[in-house]
């Protein structure tokens, strides 16, 4: 008799709440979609420079342009393959239309020989955007070394 | 007319049952497209145009960057070169620069050299701490 009044004390739900499952995964959607930001430009052919002093960039997304330097030395801003003596005035407008904010950042291939690199930053001298950001992978090995 | 009416009478509950894996496939498929990008590299403010400031060779660390990579060092004044590779320049900066606190990196690169040779050497010297750095192409 006292055996089976215990038994029936230990016999709890032996299934797995469900209901709030639902309720998980949407919460866990919501974020994805809010924090998911799809690419606007197409991949290009270049391989970045490592570099152990890479810092992150705080300018909000909107004051940032990609000028992609590819390994050919072919550039390319926002998808558009533009000639070297054509940087200076599109990178101009747009300066003027971020209130002097724009901060260009060179996705620069990594063999791309210097000369084009050099015509490139007196392009962005011209149209006034002195404050410009080589952009490069972090390096690991490096900056484990150091410390 | 019992048997009519059981018919006639749907549930009037939207099925839930499936509502979880629903959720979960639109969950995945953020998971997987979701790509957090970094914007990251090296900062530069590169002189405004036409401006150009007259500096005592004294205070200049001359740093040529060579089609191989090899980086020769000369030291403002005197005639000397010396090539380092350029995991060397970090102290040697820090080293000028305890001499110095004037100096001024002025980093000449062959046209034809990778650009990543430009970077490694704007590396070191940033990771030194140098603040005053000047980028150009080598007159050959």
């Amino acid at each position: 008799m006292m055996r089976g009044g215990l038994e029936r004390k230990s016999k709890a739900s032996s299934e797995i709440p469900s209901s709030s499952l639902a309720d998980m995964a949407f919460l866990l959607l919501i974020f994805f979609m809010v924090t998911t930001v799809f690419r606007k430009e197409q991949p290009r052919d270049a391989e970045f420079p490592e570099a152990e002093a890479t810092q992150k960039l705080d300018e909000p997304r909107k004051d940032i342009l990609h000028i992609w330097v590819e390994r050919d030395g072919a550039i390319w801003i926002n998808d558009q393959n533009t000639p070297m003596e054509a940087v200076a005035p599109i990178v101009n407008e747009l300066y003027r239309e971020s209130n002097q904010r724009l901060v260009p950042v060179l996705r620069a291939d990594r063999d791309v020989p210097y000369r084009v690199m050099n015509s490139l930053q007196e392009q962005l001298q011209e149209a006034g955007t002195v404050r410009v950001t080589f952009y490069t992978n972090l390096e690991q090995r490096m900056a484990r070394a150091r410390r | 007319m019992a048997i009519l009416k059981k018919k006639n009478r749907p549930s009037g509950e939207i099925p839930t049952a499936s509502m979880a894996d629903i959720a979960f496939l639109l969950l995945v498929f953020f998971l997987v497209t979701t790509v957090f990008e970094e914007e990251k590299g090296l900062r530069i403010v590169l002189p405004e145009r036409q401006e150009e400031i007259e500096v005592s060779q004294k205070n200049v660390l001359h740093l040529t960057v060579q089609p191989d990579g090899v980086v020769q060092v000369k030291r403002g004044e005197s005639p000397q070169v010396q090539p380092v590779s350029s995991s060397q320049l970090s102290s040697i900066w820090r080293q000028e620069f305890s001499r110095n606190e004037n100096l001024i990196a002025a980093v000449k690169t062959h046209p034809e050299a990778s650009y990543r040779f430009m970077i490694d050497v704007l590396d070191q010297l940033q990771a030194a701490g140098a603040e005053r750095i000047s980028l150009q192409q080598l007159e050959l």
